[in-house]
């Protein structure tokens, strides 16, 4: 069954995922033979406790770590395989990044962090490109701000320009490192609706992680790990429910009552 | 107010590392390289001490070779001209790899700030690990400086079949430059620990952004300090070029203009570098690694321009003992008329060679400067590294960047210290030769255009693009190892 992505309507999956830290006695089962996939122009949220497994799923999804076993898809390419070098290029042309902190390269001004990977491709934006770019420094209000180094923006700042170089190149899928976690909640809440945004407007699909119920109130789709597995996986949820459905589940942990019948 | 509730001893001292592991900072990025330093320039002083040590004694067995008093007290100046150039660069190099160590331990400073630790006695912790670092350099530059003095003197007695030289090498003389090396040494590292007043405690609480470039605010005196030291020796030389042409005592005003306007640059190296880095910039083009290693060169300033100016000092003073000695011969020649004796050139150039042999040590020194602060540079640069490798930067421009980071300073270094040796060597040679008549033509004053020895300098541009080539090595390592997951860590 040589299904791919694409027929799936999926931008990026994996299929049997393991990842052991250590061997024997000590061995840690980061994540547990997952199978999940990421849907085209979605705005996906990985959620679950720390420790749960959600950042070595995005790190593995992303080609930044190598799984155990397992096989994972960027789009219609399988990178289990890949050479560093084909990572890196990958990474450059088809996914995008934001981080919770240190995003930015302090050394370059905004406008060259959102051409950078442009600039590491030896390559100039088409017309079309320049096009989108214009627009996104437009509506994430950088227009004034293009000139300055990282440590002279506010966090919500350099966080929106972490957004406009992770959304330049529109790549398959943009990566969400708890992107709101150094925020206050005012910014936090206006990079959480501009990621939205891209994703609705603009049909780009995001993945991020978090474990902050708000922040993922403002995905289409909820997707909850545990202990390295994946326990469910809801459509767009308010943060009421999602804090409730978490609440249950430690609270069914610690009760050894099933946690998925709480729901 | 602390010593009138009679606060017990040691209540505002640091806390001490656990007892189990107290010298466990030595193993820290850049105290081995601090070591080596400080080993080189006291092996080195061993060194030229016992060799003039031992010529000296040769001359007094020489019957033929009655007053030698002249020469061993010229040799003995000499000396301590060469050794106190070394420890002005080691120096140099110290105090640059001290502000760096301290820049990378801002945030555990911090922390132990905030639990109640003084910025002073923090300064101090640095200060006394600098002169910890110090002694322990000086003592093996001294052991191997000696045993290499005496292996040298067997052989040169056996060599020269010489009898009649006794000539011990174990001398009290050859703690001198051990302990100023050690003193200089301590001495560095309370002048780099000077950061460590600027942590405040609230740094050890986030702040995930750091400042880009350091400010270089309220040093307009030093700078206008520099300026003038500069200016005056510029006029000075030139006052001693013209005078040369009259009397051979030109050289002595020009020496004295030399001192100046290079002590004048070398303070103010943050004013001259950071324009001849970004010119260098320049050359490498436009691309996304040129640029990111453009500013990465020019990040600190301060720390750039001390890691160019010291081997822009061994680069000045190479040449300048090369372009003199060359200049030397082309005005013996213009003054006799022709050509220069075979045999007295050949002395010449053997002269020549062995003084920027001796003078090449201080550029090693700076070398290792050089090779030390660019692996800390990108040990306390691996989260960065890692966001560009999550980003798209392959392994290979890493590795560019890196080299470009380096070509910068030796570029810039060398460049500026042809210049320099260049207006320096022809300045001494015409200042002190310029009113000398030979024969068989007599003519005098002459006046010469530098001459240019084209193999000496060949050599000195082909071993700075080894330097750089050898430089980047460990930190390449260091810097393609970096995994993308560290970006996204901590």
């Amino acid at each position: 069954m040589n299904i791919s992505s694409t027929d799936l309507g999926l931008a990026a999956r994996v299929q049997n995922l393991t990842k052991t830290y250590g061997r024997g006695e000590s061995a840690v089962h980061a994540l547990d033979d997952v199978s999940v996939g990421i849907r085209r122009g979605q705005f996906t949220a990985i959620m679950g406790p720390s420790g749960s497994g959600k950042s070595t799923l995005m790190h593995i999804m992303a080609g930044l770590d190598a799984a155990t076993s397992g096989h994972v898809w960027i789009g219609d390419t399988d990178i289990t395989g890949l050479s560093d070098l084909e990572l890196t290029i990958l990474r450059r042309r088809r996914v995008g990044f934001v981080f919770q902190a240190f995003n930015l390269v302090p050394t370059l001004d905004a406008l060259a962090n959102i051409m950078l990977p442009f600039d590491l491709d030896g390559r100039r934006p088409t017309a079309l490109e320049k096009a989108r770019i214009d627009a996104l420094i437009e509506t994430l209000g950088l227009t004034s701000r293009l000139g300055h180094r990282p440590h002279e923006l506010s966090g919500g700042q350099q966080q929106r320009v972490a957004i406009a170089r992770a959304l330049a190149t529109a790549p398959d899928l943009v990566f969400a490192d708890e992107p709101t976690g150094n925020l206050d909640s005012r910014s936090g809440r206006e990079v959480l609706g501009l990621l939205a945004a891209a994703s609705r407007d603009h049909g780009q699909s995001i993945a991020m992680v978090t474990h902050d119920p708000i922040a993922a109130s403002h995905a289409d789709r909820v997707v909850f790990l545990g202990d390295g597995r994946v326990v469910a996986d809801k459509p767009r949820q308010s943060a009421e429910e999602i804090s409730a459905y978490m609440l249950a589940s430690e609270l069914g942990a610690a009760t050894g009552v099933d946690a998925a019948v709480a729901s | 107010m602390s010593s009138t509730v009679a606060a017990p001893a040691g209540v505002e001292r640091m806390p001490r590392p656990a007892a189990s592991a107290p010298l466990a900072w030595l193993r820290e990025r850049g105290m081995g390289a601090s070591i080596l330093v400080a080993a080189i320039s006291s092996a080195f002083g061993a060194v030229l001490l016992s060799a003039t040590g031992y010529i000296a004694a040769l001359l007094r067995a020489d019957p033929f070779l009655g007053d030698s008093e002249m020469l061993a007290f010229v040799l003995s100046i000499l000396t301590a001209l060469l050794v106190g150039v070394a420890v002005y660069v080691a120096a140099i190099v110290t105090a640059n790899t001290f502000s760096t160590v301290v820049a990378g331990r801002t945030r555990r400073i911090a922390l132990l700030r905030l639990i109640g630790a003084s910025a002073r006695s923090q300064r101090e912790e640095v200060a006394r690990q600098g002169l910890v670092v110090g002694v322990i350099g000086a003592a093996i530059g001294l052991v191997v400086g000696t045993a290499a003095s005496a292996a040298g003197v067997a052989l040169a007695g056996a060599l020269l079949q010489l009898e009649g030289v006794e000539y011990g090498v174990v001398q009290g003389v050859l703690l001198i430059p051990a302990v100023i090396v050690a003193l200089t040494t301590w001495a560095a590292a309370w002048v780099g620990s000077r950061r460590v007043l600027t942590v405040t405690p609230l740094q050890a609480l986030g702040g995930s952004v750091e400042a880009s470039h350091d400010a270089l605010a309220g040093r307009a005196g030093r700078n206008a300090g520099a300026i003038a030291l500069f200016l005056a020796g510029g006029a000075l030389l030139a006052a001693g070029i013209l005078l040369g042409l009259v009397t051979p005592l030109g050289v002595v005003v020009a020496f004295v203009g030399g001192i100046l306007s290079f002590t004048g640059l070398a303070v103010g190296a943050t004013l001259v570098m950071p324009p001849v880095l970004r010119l260098v910039g320049r050359l490498f083009g436009r691309s996304a690694t040129a640029r990111l290693a453009a500013e990465n060169a020019l990040r600190y300033p301060e720390r750039s321009s001390r890691m160019a100016i010291g081997v822009v000092i061994g680069v000045t003073l190479v040449t300048m003992f090369a372009v003199a000695l060359e200049t030397v011969k082309a005005v013996i020649a213009a003054s006799s008329g022709g050509e220069i004796e075979p045999e007295f050139a050949s002395t010449i150039d053997t002269f020549s060679a062995i003084m920027m042999g001796l003078v090449g040590v201080s550029a090693v020194i700076a070398a290792v400067g050089l090779v030390n602060l660019l692996t800390i540079g990108v040990v306390q640069r691996r989260r960065e590294l890692g966001l560009l490798r999550s980003l798209g930067v392959s392994t290979g421009q890493v590795r560019v960047m890196v080299l470009l980071e380096a070509a910068h300073i030796t570029i810039a270094a060398v460049v500026t210290g042809l210049v320099l040796g260049t207006a320096y060597g022809w300045a001494g040679a015409q200042s002190l030769l310029g009113s000398a008549a030979m024969p068989p033509a007599w003519q005098s004053p002459t006046f010469v255009a530098p001459a240019l020895p084209w193999i000496p300098l060949a050599i000195i541009v082909v071993a700075t693009a080894v330097l750089t080539l050898v430089a980047t090595v460990i930190p390449t390592r260091l810097a393609t190892r970096v995994a993308p997951v560290e970006a996204l860590a901590e």
